[in-house]
């Protein structure tokens, strides 16, 4: 039996659809999904439907949620696309080796929804990602029901192959406007969709935070030696070193991190892309609602921000509000789980007690310290980094959580003083018990210098740390004597110092956020 | 005849469920208590022309009955847990009741067992209210705004229409924020409200003609806010302000919105110019009301004198934020000669109460005047405390309107044109979510039990993520097109000219 040309025409395109989209893409799809929002009920409905193409908008937000499996919207989404390929073909009588011409369409839709990159969260246009597919679809059934008209009154004859052409071309043309003319034509983001490592890290590493997974945000660090982490990856993997009680291994790992990438119209901000979140995990819930707030005003309601806001409420014990946006996460077809699980956290202050994100988060909120009026100016990693300077002297370091982050805050604002203080305490707090080698680091260094109130000459380092430091004073002289550039020096003193907080110290300058 | 056969099937059950009234349930256990019911209508006083009001049973139940009995008949109506009246019965209900009440006696089926609950009333006034009011529909955000409109709903049904939607001309780089809308007498062929940001201008209706005014002149502040149309001539007094906010690190009013400086104008509409009614040094004055009569401006004012030369007014202003009290004040204004004379204050909150009072409103007779008091600061619809308290213009007393306030913050308060309805923007549902309440001022000077704006679907508020805030009263709707404002907003705006006295 011979099969078809447009039949193998469908299977390819499937298959590389496939392989385009769940199988290399997955985080991506997850992210678009928990970045929109379907709500059930006639409110949510009167909203999509009140603008031009509002049907398709409420269809396509419907839709979009399955993407929350990324296989199972990929299926659907590839099965619009088949169908739209064969109407079109249907359409057009295309035959033969001319079948792939009709793929066309389709191609222009796959291309659309990896078009996006970081304008995922930027987006405005509910349900962007079947939006264009399904208007095609629309186009496509309506166009094929207008023929089927046009041949019973005998107006529409068979056209030739140059006239399919020149139709399945306009058709393609339609397709790809319809995808992309929302977003203020932008310049294509595919690259940023396929090969931005940072892009997919951020996703993945923010999924695995928001499940309170921290080994695997940590891991997801460690998996990307050789590139240049973004100031949102060094944000999560500090958060996750906080919360498994590892902060004293914050200097380990990179602490330097560039902007997200992202066309430069973006400008990618840490307020939008993971503030709810990081506030959240800090315990500064009236920040982590904030956020969530203007986000979804600015960008459009999400699962994502609903979730924010939701628990942001619950650990603000504002239940009743709480309530509210459990209602919605309810109607939903994947989160309502999640939203039931918080649902019984209200109903019994004992299982919100017991539950694993109020054991972790609750050391670290802002309970004991006064109210005050500030801002962040957008700029969520530097208002954490003055908390937790604020959180170390109000009496919180009494507790060993506490302590390290006060130890660690003031080697990571690299002041003196404050260190030589905690540093003392610890000191005195742990007679006879190991000092840790990163609090040593910073007392080889910190301990000499003119603002230390306390003479740390008397302090007994562990001697492979005080030949390390004598070897890394060598080295950095000898460096700094050939004329070796600042920024070539960490370089090369990366692989031997990289982890160790002296290089944190001499390396890590001017630290941006974004 | 198969299509007509099943044609006529469907219309007659169409027709069947649509008149359908569920039974009362013979063996329900007494349960002795009010059902939980939202909105809550138990023993309000209701308008005589106001729409029905749906409600949803919180019980947790499957299936709920409830019995409306009325003099003259008795209603049932239950859809799971919706309770949903329809509308040709509600106003038949609603006609005969007037004067007396419809009693309520909820059902609920919980646990495959019915329950009754104790019955409670909807007392139905002789008073209608004003068939309109509108509001700006906004998100409850802090510093980012998006989508707004000025909606207007009629409260005889459940339509809604937008007055005017920012997104007709808000672009990514030209966004538009729209507040303060205000009318002459209830009525809306004079009425205005301000757009900020993207084509910026007061929008100004005067006399059914459209105008775009830019009221910002070297002399004040700001654009005109927080306006106020005088009853009987073409003039509108406006406070000039200079606003920030800053954000709680934990309180859970969650942000303080402050102004640094601000002013009182009056502009001449005719004229298009602008006067300074009052620019007290060390004085914030703001929110301006007339009388109805139109001889006295009441308007607020704090005394807050900055110290410390060193730091910026804002910053000052933020450390200092729980000083910021506001008087009440009135200033006498002669119509003929616009002009202003003997400025008295007449209600000291700061001082004597450590309390500050914003947002007053004279009642329609002259005789009673609302407004919003909370600890401190401007802006009480983001203070939990706030609540609304009336003060009698003859006796000067002062009294909290218990029935009125909840909890959470009341702020905006109104008068329909009757002087018979309070209006108030009231957090109490969720502390974050503005809400239109209602509540029937009787001819003693009492406020009773507050209701909230019926809505269609009762679960409407649960699923609607935007507050309504500035509710005002109209006797009519607003008859400028959404279009035509829409058109207007894009010309340039006029300035205005200083009035130099």
């Amino acid at each position: 039996m011979k099969i078809k040309p447009k039949y193998i025409c469908l299977f390819i395109f499937a298959i590389v659809a496939f392989i385009m989209l769940p199988v290399t893409n997955e985080d991506y799809l997850y992210t678009i999904q928990e970045n929109q929002v379907f709500i059930k009920g006639v409110t949510f409905m009167k909203d999509m439907v009140n603008s031009y193409g509002g049907w398709g908008t409420w269809i396509s937000c419907y839709l979009t949620q399955f993407f929350y499996y990324p296989w199972l919207g990929s299926t659907i989404i590839i099965a619009f696309w088949c169908i739209i390929y064969l109407l079109i073909i249907k359409l057009f009588h295309i035959k033969g080796k001319w079948t792939p011409i009709a793929l066309l369409p389709s191609l222009f839709l796959l291309f659309n929804l990896l078009d996006y990159g970081y304008w995922i969260y930027y987006a405005k246009s509910p349900g962007f990602a079947f939006q264009p597919t399904i208007l095609t679809l629309f186009i496509a059934l309506g166009s094929f029901t207008l023929k089927y008209i046009g041949n019973v009154f005998n107006i529409v004859k068979k056209n030739s192959i140059t006239t399919s052409f020149i139709l399945c071309l306009i058709f393609t043309a339609c397709s790809f406007f319809l995808g992309t003319w929302k977003l203020n034509n932008h310049k294509s983001s595919v690259l940023v969709t396929l090969t931005d490592k940072n892009f997919r890290h951020e996703m993945r590493m923010y999924r695995a935070l928001d499940e309170f997974r921290f080994e695997d945000v940590i891991n997801e660090m460690h998996a990307c030696k050789d590139e240049e982490h973004t100031r949102l990856m060094v944000l999560y993997k500090n958060i996750a070193l906080m919360h498994t009680n590892r902060i004293k291994d914050i200097f380990k790992t990179d602490n330097n991190g560039i902007r997200s990438n992202g066309d430069n119209a973006l400008k990618v901000k840490t307020s939008l892309l993971g503030a709810p979140l990081a506030y959240y995990h800090f315990g500064l819930f009236n920040y982590s609602y904030r956020w969530a707030m203007e986000n979804s005003v600015q960008y459009g309601q999400s699962f994502r921000n609903l979730k924010m806001l939701a628990r942001s409420a619950i650990m603000n014990h504002e239940f009743e509000v709480a309530i509210k946006y459990i209602a919605l996460l309810k109607t939903s077809l994947f989160y309502r789980d999640w939203a039931i699980e918080r649902e019984t956290w209200i109903a019994s202050s004992t299982r919100l007690l017991q539950s694993e994100e109020f054991q972790t988060i609750s050391p670290i909120t802002n309970n004991g310290m006064k109210n005050k009026l500030d801002g962040d100016n957008g700029l969520c990693e530097k208002y954490i980094l003055g908390f937790l300077k604020l959180f170390s002297e109000q009496n919180h370091s009494h507790t060993p959580f506490g302590e390290d982050i006060a130890i660690c805050t003031s080697l990571w604002h690299k002041e003196a003083y404050a260190f030589c203080v905690h540093f003392y305490n610890y000191v005195n707090n742990h007679p006879n018990q190991p000092v840790p080698a990163l609090y040593q680091e910073g007392a080889i260094l910190l301990g000499t210098d003119e603002n230390s109130p306390i003479i740390l000459d008397k302090f007994k380092f562990d001697v492979p740390i005080a030949n390390k430091y004598n070897q890394f004073v060598r080295d950095y002289n000898q460096l700094q004597q050939a004329n070796i550039d600042h920024t070539e020096m960490g370089k090369r003193l990366k692989s031997v110092y990289g982890d160790t907080y002296w290089w944190y110290y001499y390396f890590c300058l001017d630290l941006n956020f974004y | 005849m198969k299509i007509k056969n099943i044609l006529s099937i469907l219309a007659t059950a169409t027709f069947i469920v649509a008149c359908n009234h569920p039974s009362v349930p013979t063996n329900a256990e007494k349960e002795a208590r009010l059902p939980r019911i939202f909105p809550d209508y138990t023993e309000v006083t209701i308008p005589a022309n106001i729409c029905p009001l749906n409600f949803v049973v919180q019980e947790g139940a499957t299936e709920v009955v409830a019995k409306f009995s009325y003099p003259g008949g008795e209603m049932t109506y239950g859809d799971g847990q919706k309770v949903e009246i329809d509308d040709v019965d509600w106003e038949e209900m609603r006609k005969m009741a007037v004067g007396q009440s419809i009693d309520v006696e909820v059902f609920a089926k919980i646990n495959n067992t019915w329950k009754a609950f104790n019955p409670f009333k909807i007392h139905v006034a002789e008073d209608s209210i004003d068939e309109y009011i509108s509001y700006r529909v906004i998100q409850p955000s802090y510093v980012a705004y998006e989508k707004l409109s000025i909606n207007q709903r009629n409260l005889t049904n459940f339509e809604e229409r937008e007055i005017y939607n920012n997104m007709a001309i808000s672009t990514e780089t030209t966004g538009q924020c729209i507040n303060c809308h205000s009318y002459k007498n209830y009525k809306t062929d004079n009425m205005l409200f301000h757009m900020r940001q993207g084509y910026g201008g007061t929008m100004i209706v005067n006399n059914g003609e459209l105008k775009k005014i830019d009221l910002k002149i070297d002399e004040t502040i700001s654009a005109g806010v927080y306006p106020a149309w005088h009853p009987t001539k073409n003039v509108i007094a406006f406070s000039t302000n200079k606003t920030g906010q800053s954000f709680h690190t934990k309180d859970l009013n969650k942000i303080e919105v402050q102004d640094t400086e601000s002013d009182l104008i009056l502009y001449d509409v005719d004229k298009n110019e602008v006067s300074i009614i009052t620019e007290l040094e060390d004085e914030l004055e703001v929110f301006p009301t007339w009388s109805p009569d139109g001889k006295k401006l009441y308007f607020c004012s704090a005394k807050f004198e900055y110290k410390n030369d060193s730091v910026a007014k804002e910053t000052e202003m933020i450390l200092r934020y729980k000083e910021v009290k506001y008087d009440l004040y009135s200033v006498d204004f002669d119509p003929e000669a616009h002009q202003f004379s003997n400025v008295k204050m007449i209600y000291n909150a700061s001082d004597s109460l450590g309390q500050s009072v914003t947002l007053p409103r004279v009642s329609p007779d002259g005789r009673y005047l609302l407004f919003a008091q909370a600890e401190f600061g401007c802006f009480h619809v983001w203070h939990n405390d706030a609540d609304i308290y009336m003060m009698d213009l003859e006796t000067q007393n002062v009294q909290k309107l218990d029935n009125v306030n909840s909890a959470r913050s009341e702020s905006y308060p109104t008068w329909s044109s009757n002087g018979r309805w309070i209006m108030v923007a009231s957090r109490r549902d969720d502390g974050n979510y503005t809400r239109p309440y209602i509540a029937y001022f009787d001819k003693e000077g009492k406020a009773h039990k507050a209701f909230e704006l019926p809505q269609k679907d009762p679960n409407f508020y649960t699923f609607f993520l935007r507050s309504f805030n500035r509710p005002e009263f109209m006797i009519e709707p607003v008859s400028v097109s959404s279009k035509e404002f829409t058109k207007k907003a894009k010309e340039d705006a006029i300035k205005a000219k200083y009035a130099n006295q």
